[in-house]
């Protein structure tokens, strides 16, 4: 039953896709055979140094997952590698170089910090939670856990840390091998993460949490999951750093050393995992070289240098290599766009009876301002229902109420019976509603393939480790793809596309949800004449062949008329008609109103 | 223009040993200079003292060199930021051992930076002077401390008060190792001479406002207050505010400098301290070093104080050492360490099997143009059992 | 009664130091991470004025037209170019607080300052004698936040800042320079952050990182006020007061955790924090 699209037909050889996943490991055998060399060709002292310094860059590998990627900003990372490290030492120091000892510390130095992130992730992420406030948040826990420290006395060893503990039994060699190679491992797990789908839902709840949540991701989930995982590996960091420095200190784990860590991804080049890498390992060498020096000048010069990069070259010297690089005539590579392939849609349900959509008695007010009022509304599978009225009338206004349970009202939403009173975005698109925005909502720096994969990523998953060869799609949303000519334009990030192109592409994403209910707010501004028909025709097929239910925003009346099975009028958030095309098209009172309104 | 001698008793009945092991290693001993690492904060918290330490270490060097150097080598010095921290610390003892190589670690941190080097110092097998006061009980084999610990320097003050009649105390400090250290000493203190804790209270480093704690001493109404914060900004944000509310007890403060006096103005006023050093100590050496100090540095002067003088005596102690071991191997210099002394502004300085130093403690009150009074003097008061296990 | 004085000084000056903080989170959107510089920047004004043998009082002015004019600057080439990424203008303030730090550090070097008291010895009041200064800093945060009030209630400028705050877009369109009011307001925060650090000389060191124990406080204050002046006098009463209670009856170091922690929390069970109240 699947049929492969001649359009979409771009052939992307197999064995080049298993080189782009073996390349890096290629890469990373390469860096660690030649960090396991040298110790043999380094001195003592930049193999002291350096060891911390790859250690650093562990963390700077997952500030730059976390800001880079995800987009969050945190100054926390150092908390959680105190934690581990403090973890470390003071399990050593308990239990001295015993292998339980070791195992007990390994295994507190990640759990440790694991949980401590669940806390700062649920304290940080929640709906409708600000970035800025997970950042402010990120800067208070590095605060609490060093006075902590502080005030744990003799088990801490306050101010002056600890010290004396027993360590693993490796020379100083030993231990660089071990932190070069605790760096690779992670720098390799992440470079695949990031170029993975999964890594994809990374860099999309950075540029659109929202639509992340309107494609039943759940936002929230994945946040706070990141924050506890990367929490972890910081926790490794720290049991690393407590192994080979043989001493932990508060400032281990204060903000100051969080800001550092910031301020190293930043020039180094945040989102580019290499960049924070060298940029850490470069600048604390260097920083270790300069010492005595210019104690004072060598803060200034960082913060200038910091200030500057931010403004002028938010990619950091990452990227202005990577403009060098790009000038050379040397092949790249871009993406391969993968396979759509038609995905057969379970069958619906038959209709048991009760509407897929029912409000009761819905009203909203802003303060004093009353917005909707004594809204009642039943909608079937099957139906295609436009909501008209002039602007102000409450249209969006009710979109919202029927697409986001957390939304203050009062009356009852139902979805398929289920009340969505109180309940997230995501979990109402679990009830298989798919709403469109009235602004183009998708993922600006994501290629159009990656942003219909989000889109399944509910139904079919993501891969953690590699690209999907083919992305499968309902057929209705290969059909407004084939269409608008995107099936064509699979590589290009969004942010290129034309207007008309990514509001097509949203509904294509929204379609490609199998959703029970969909919701459009005015898919077709901005749209060409033949891009309208095109919509007009997925949607009927939408609602009379596969049995979906459909509310539409709508200013345009022809369209309305052409396509509704029933036609909702709605004025000063009162609902004032519910009928027919034909009795609400003919209807005194909307002829008022639209004359009146001043708009078609 | 050195008129500063070395008396000390061993040195010189070993002197005909030290003549006859120059000789041979005089023969191993190219014209190398023995060099001395000093990891300190330039930057950061200690960055105030800083400067001061490192003159008074260069005075040393210089006055050494002009008599010929040790073994006949001339002394060099290493300085290297430790950014007053932890971090900071590994990298600087990793640039001086493995770097530069130096053949001593001379100098005075903060704990946690103390703390942070000491694994690099045990690796890098150098020897080290640790020349700061400090909370007590860090225990290395290759280290040697020539400054004071809380049984050296709280005695005094107590004493004092004691005998002008208190009978209660009241003691805020910092919210560290050293603070709570200092307290925590003084409090058993206080009660094995049969006087009374009302209140010991405790603000995080950086915190910046006492109004809490302020309040709870003016209610407890002790006969005495003694505090001990975290050095500089702290200590004059504490003192100001406790002048801002109106207290005028007798008030010790045991982390107080003459120099952070002078910045507290006015406020410092009566205040008592307890050091092993002050400018004020009337002995021939001390005026000797500090005219040589002000002839070498005039204007640049950074007044010397209980920081830098212990760097001054403690470059001394390792020459003995050096001379009496007949070379600068760790071993053996880590060996001669204890049987040498120097007399220096301090007085005589000889470090123990348990590698720290009696001192003389002076108590010092604070007057109105802010230089120190010197109000007791006690003699070669023991550090007590610090590191019982180093015999 | 200690305590209730101890309560309403500690807000006083929790509230003199973040009202410039809220100025700029709330018509810039942002987190002004070098607030702490330009407490500094302040104090070391009230240093130069000692020095210049000047009037204590004189600073106050000199400050704030200081701090100001750096604000301007700071607001031009910093801030500006990063307008529609706040996260970012976040890290460069921070950059800038790290450079402002250095140089004054440069120029004056590291070392503990002395500053003149501006307002010495004590005040019997109900029953206690209480510090005088912590009782006319109360008098001063009455005296700031009422010239505040003012400011934004009654003036032009102040309208144009209560539209943008409201709604920035909707702001422009009505013909409302909110580039100007952006650059106004900045530097109206930051001569009252300078203020505030002269205010704060009487009660703490001053050196080139005095700004920083403050800062944190300030930001949890002023994201629980969201923007309104009103709902940062309650939040500095209602967490000054946790902060005074807590180290008086628990100990003194929770209590300086507190606001932060308190903050925090509030803020992640009513996100809109006192703003509504």
């Amino acid at each position: 039953m699947l049929e492969t699209l001649p359009a979409a037909g771009r052939i992307a050889p197999p064995p080049r896709r298993r080189l782009a996943v073996a390349a890096p490991c290629v890469v990373a055998g390469l860096a660690a055979m030649a960090l396991w060399i040298a110790p043999a060709v380094l001195d003592t002292f930049a193999v002291n140094v350096l060891t911390r310094s790859m250690i650093y860059a562990v963390l700077a590998v997952t500030v730059d997952l976390l800001w880079g990627f995800a987009g969050i900003l945190t100054f926390g990372q150092a908390a959680f590698f105190g934690v581990g490290a403090y973890a470390t030492a003071m399990i050593l120091t308990a239990l001295g170089a015993t292998p339980a000892g070791f195992a007990a510390a390994l295994a507190t130095a990640i759990a440790a910090p694991a949980l401590l992130g669940l806390v700062v992730g649920w304290l940080s992420f929640y709906h409708r939670s600000t970035p800025l406030y997970a950042s402010v948040i990120s800067l208070v826990v590095p605060i609490v856990v060093v006075q902590l420290i502080y005030a744990g006395g003799e088990s801490t060893g306050s101010s002056s840390g600890l010290v004396g503990f027993d360590v693993l039994p490796l020379e100083i060699a030993g231990y660089f091998r071990l932190a070069a190679l605790v760096l690779v491992l992670v720098t390799l797990v992440a470079w695949i993460l990031v170029r993975s789908d999964a890594g994809r839902a990374l860099v999309a709840l950075r540029d659109n949490e929202a639509r992340c949540a309107y494609l039943g991701l759940n936002p929230r989930r994945l946040q706070i999951l990141l924050t506890a995982a990367l929490a972890a590996v910081a926790g490794l960091a720290g049991f690393l750093f407590a192994n080979a420095s043989g001493v932990v200190a508060p400032e281990n784990a204060g903000f100051l050393f969080g800001t550092e860590l910031v301020i190293w991804v930043a020039l180094g080049g945040r989102g580019t995992l290499l960049g924070p890498v060298l940029g850490t390992i470069a600048i604390d060498y260097l920083a270790a070289n300069l010492s005595g020096d210019l104690p004072f000048l060598w803060q200034l010069l960082l913060g200038t240098a910091f200030v500057i990069i931010i403004i002028l070259l938010p990619g950091g010297l990452a990227d202005l290599v990577g403009r060098l690089w790009r000038v050379l005539p040397i092949g790249r590579r871009t993406r391969a766009a993968p396979h759509l392939v038609a995905r057969v849609a379970a069958p619906e349900a038959a209709g048991t009876g009760v509407p897929i959509l029912k409000v009761e008695n819905l009203a909203k007010a802003y303060g004093a301002l009353t917005v909707l009022e004594g809204i009642d509304l039943e909608i079937r599978a099957g139906e295609l229902v436009s909501l008209v009225g002039p602007n102000g009338a409450g249209k969006t206004t009710l979109m919202r109420c029927l697409s986001d349970g957390t939304e203050p009202f009062t009356g009852a939403v139902a979805i398929g019976g289920t009340a969505i009173t109180g309940l997230t975005p995501n979990r109402i698109v679990g009830l298989g509603v798919g709403r469109k925005f009235q602004v183009a909502s998708v993922f600006e720096s994501l290629s159009v393939a990656d942003c219909l994969r989000l889109a399944r990523a509910p139904h079919d998953g993501l891969s953690p480790v590699g690209q999907a060869e083919t992305l499968g799609l309902p057929q209705a949303a290969l059909d407004v793809l084939r269409m608008t000519g995107l099936d064509h334009l699979l590589t290009p990030p969004t942010r290129l596309l034309s207007h008309g192109q990514k509001q097509a592409l949203e509904l294509a994403m929204v379609v490609a949800l199998e959703p029970r209910l969909i919701l459009l707010d005015e898919p077709t501004a901005g749209l060409t004449k033949a891009e309208r028909t095109t919509i007009g025709t997925v949607l009927k097929a939408l609602t009379t062949g596969r049995g979906i239910a459909a509310v539409l925003v709508e200013h345009d009346l022809d369209f309305v008329r052409e396509i509704s099975s029933r036609i909702v009028v709605l004025h000063q958030g009162r609902l004032v008609l519910d009928g027919t095309v034909e009795a609400v098209v003919g209807s005194e009172l909307v002829r008022t109103i639209y004359s009146g309104g001043a708009h078609g | 223009m050195v008129k500063w001698s070395l008396l000390g008793a061993t040195t010189l009945a070993l002197g005909a040993t030290t003549l006859a092991l120059a000789a041979t290693a005089a023969q191993a001993a190219d014209s190398k200079p023995i060099v001395i690492g000093i990891p300190i904060g330039l930057s950061g918290a200690n960055s105030v003292v800083a400067p001061s330490v490192v003159q008074s270490a260069e005075l040393a060097v210089e006055e050494i060199n002009a008599k010929g150097g040790v073994l006949g080598r001339k002394l060099a010095l290493e300085v290297a930021d430790d950014a007053s921290g932890a971090a900071g610390a590994q990298k600087a003892f990793d640039s001086l051992i493995y770097q530069k190589k130096v053949d001593v670690l001379i100098s005075m941190e903060t704990s946690a930076a103390r703390n942070a080097g000491l694994p690099a110092v045990t690796k890098g097998k150098v020897p080290y002077i640790y020349t700061s006061f400090y909370e007590g009980h860090s225990c290395n084999k290759n280290m040697f401390v020539d400054a004071w610990v809380p049984e050296q320097q709280v005695p005094p003050v107590v004493d004092a008060f004691k005998a002008k009649g208190a009978k209660t105390y009241f003691l805020i400090g910092s919210d560290y190792a050293f603070g709570r250290g200092m307290l925590g000493f003084t409090k058993s203190y206080v009660e094995k001479t049969g006087g009374k804790v009302l209140g010991e209270e405790y603000l995080p480093m950086d915190g910046s406002d006492w109004t809490a704690i302020i309040s709870k001493l003016k209610e407890a109404k002790p006969d005495a207050l003694i505090t001990s914060t975290a050095g500089g900004a702290p200590n004059v944000t504490l003192t100001k505010q406790l002048r801002g509310a109106g207290v005028a007890l007798p008030f010790a403060n045991l982390a107080l400098d003459e120099g952070t006096a002078k910045s507290m103005g006015a406020d410092a006023d009566g205040v008592y301290l307890s050091a092993s050093y002050v400018t004020g100590i009337d002995s021939p050496e001390n005026k000797t070093f500090l005219a040589a100090m002000q002839k070498k540095f005039g204007a640049e002067l950074r007044t010397p104080n209980d920081l830098s003088v212990p760097e001054y005596e403690a470059i001394y102690l390792y020459k003995a050492a050096v001379e009496k071991a007949g070379g600068t191997e760790t071993a053996k210099v880590l060996e001669a360490l204890p049987t040498v002394s120097v007399t220096g502004p301090r007085g005589t300085i000889r470090m123990n099997k348990q590698h720290h130093a009696p001192l003389t403690m002076y108590l010092g009150q604070i007057q109105k143009d802010g230089t120190v009074k010197v109000a007791g003097t006690f003699k070669d008061v023991d550090p007590g059992e610090q590191c019982p296990k180093l015999q | 009664m200690l305590l209730t004085l101890d309560i309403l000084t500690t807000a006083a000056i929790l509230f003199i130091v973040s009202i410039g903080l809220l100025a700029i989170f709330g018509v810039l959107k942002i987190i002004n991470f070098a607030h702490g510089a330009w407490l500094t920047v302040g104090a070391y004004c009230a240093v130069v004025t000692a020095k210049l043998g000047l009037n204590p009082w004189a600073a106050l002015p000199l400050a704030f037209v200081v701090g100001a004019a750096l604000g301007g600057l700071a607001e031009h080439f910093i801030i500006r170019p990063l307008y529609r990424r706040p996260l970012d203008a976040i890290l460069a303030t921070w950059g800038l607080g790290i450079v402002v730090g250095q140089l004054v550090t440069l120029a004056f070097g590291r070392d503990v300052q002395m500053t003149p008291n501006l307002f010495a010895g004590t005040i019997a009041i109900l029953g206690v004698e209480y510090s005088a200064y912590r009782l006319v800093a109360l008098g001063i945060a009455l005296a700031i936040g009422l010239l505040f009030a003012l400011t934004i209630e009654r003036t032009r400028l102040g309208l144009s800042a209560r539209a943008v705050i409201m709604n920035e877009t909707l702001a422009r369109s009505l013909g409302i320079d909110t580039g100007r009011v952006r650059l106004v307001v900045f530097m109206i925060g930051a001569g009252l952050a300078a203020l505030a650090g002269v205010l704060l000389t009487p009660l703490t060191s001053v050196d080139p990182n005095m700004g920083v124990s403050w800062l944190i406080g300030a930001f949890m204050l002023v994201m629980v006020a969201d923007a309104s002046y009103l709902a940062l006098a309650a939040a500095c009463l209602v967490f000054g007061a946790a902060q005074v209670l807590i180290s008086t009856f628990v100990s003194p170091i929770l209590g300086s955790i507190a606001i932060a922690v308190l903050a925090a929390l509030v803020l992640r069970i009513s996100p809109k924090g006192f703003s509504r109240a």
